[in-house]
C-alpha cells in the first residue's frame, strides 16, 4: 500500500484544522471589541415579517 | 469584562491540554499502534479518518439545535435569539471543517486501499450531501443580506439534520463500497484491543480540539454581533445629531 497516502492525509488534518484556527485568530484580532454593549438593553433583530 | 477575565486563562489551559492530547494520540497512531495486517501502514488513517468522521455527524447537532433555539427566540427574546444564532454558524463552520477531513482522508484512503478517489456509493454520496448542506449554509449566511437570512439558514439547518442519520445508517441500509461498521456491525466487527487507545486517545483530541474551535468561533461571532450594534447604535446617534 502506498504510505504517501498517510502522509498527506495527516499532513491535510493538520492544514484544515490549523488553518481554520488561524482564519478565526485573525478575524478576533481584526474584529473591535465592543464587549460594553452586552450589558444594554435587548435590540430586537430587524427582520422583515 | 469578568467573564472574559475566567475565560480567557481557561481557553488556554484547554487549548494546552487539547494540543498534548492530541500529539500524544498522533504519536500512538503513528508509532505505537501495530500496522495492520492488509493494508498496513495506510490503515492508519483510520486513527484520524474515523475520530473526525463520527464528529462530523455530532456537530450538525449542536448546528440543529441552535436553529431551534434561534426559531424559537428570534420574537420572544432577541438577545438569546443572537446567542443561539452564533452558536448555530459557529457549530455550522466546524462541521464543514470536520466533514472536509472525512472526506479528504476517506478519499485518501480509499486511494491507495481501492484504487479509486470516489464511488457513489450510499456513504461517500450522503456524506457529501451532508457537506453541500452545510456549505450551502454558509454560503446563505455569508451572501444574503436580507432581514429574513438568519431565519432561513435556519430552517435549512433544521433539513440538513435530517442527512445525518441517513449517512450513519447508510452502511447498513444499503450495500457499500465503503467498509461496515467497526463498532456495531455484527460479529465480525471491532477493534483489535492493541489498536483501541490510539484510536480513543484520537477520538478525545479531536472532540477537545472541536470544542476549543466551536467555542472560540462562537466568541468571534458574539464580537461580531456586538460590534454591529455598536455601528448600528453609533449611526442612529448621529442621524439624531443630524436631525437636531
Amino acid at each position: 500500500m502506498e504510505a504517501h497516502h498517510l502522509l498527506w492525509a495527516y499532513l491535510a488534518v493538520w492544514l484544515i484544522q490549523g488553518g481554520y484556527c488561524v482564519w478565526i485568530a485573525w478575524q478576533w484580532m481584526h474584529t473591535p471589541d465592543c464587549s460594553g454593549m452586552e450589558s444594554t438593553d435587548s435590540r430586537p433583530i430587524h427582520e422583515d415579517s | 469584562m469578568q467573564r472574559s477575565r475566567i475565560l480567557g486563562p481557561i481557553g488556554i489551559v484547554w487549548l494546552i491540554l487539547t494540543l498534548g492530547v492530541i500529539a500524544y494520540a498522533t504519536r500512538l497512531a503513528l508509532l505505537i499502534a501495530p500496522m495492520e495486517a492488509t493494508m498496513g501502514n495506510v490503515q492508519r488513517i483510520f486513527y484520524y479518518h474515523v475520530p473526525t468522521s463520527m464528529l462530523s455527524l455530532l456537530f450538525p447537532y449542536v448546528n440543529f439545535g441552535a436553529s431551534l433555539c434561534y426559531l424559537y427566540w428570534r420574537r420572544r427574546d432577541p438577545l438569546k435569539a443572537l446567542t443561539s444564532d452564533a452558536v448555530a454558524i459557529a457549530s455550522a463552520e466546524v462541521t464543514v471543517v470536520y466533514a472536509s477531513i472525512c472526506l479528504l482522508t476517506g478519499m485518501l484512503w480509499g486511494r491507495a486501499a481501492w484504487g479509486i478517489w470516489w464511488t457513489w456509493d450510499a456513504r461517500l454520496t450522503s456524506m457529501l450531501l451532508l457537506w453541500l448542506l452545510y456549505v450551502s449554509y454558509l454560503m446563505l449566511r455569508k451572501l444574503s443580506s436580507t432581514g429574513q437570512t438568519h431565519t432561513l439558514a435556519a430552517v435549512l439547518s433544521v433539513f440538513a439534520a435530517i442527512d445525518v442519520p441517513i449517512v450513519y445508517m447508510s452502511i447498513q441500509w444499503w450495500r457499500t463500497q465503503h467498509p461496515a461498521p467497526v463498532f456495531g456491525g455484527g460479529p465480525d466487527s471491532g477493534l483489535d484491543p492493541s489498536m483501541r487507545p490510539a484510536f480513543g486517545w484520537n477520538v478525545l483530541g479531536w472532540a477537545m480540539w472541536g470544542i476549543f474551535l466551536l467555542i472560540f468561533r462562537y466568541l468571534l461571532e458574539r464580537r461580531r454581533q456586538a460590534s454591529e450594534q455598536d455601528a448600528a447604535l453609533q449611526a442612529i446617534e448621529a442621524s439624531l445629531e443630524i436631525a437636531k
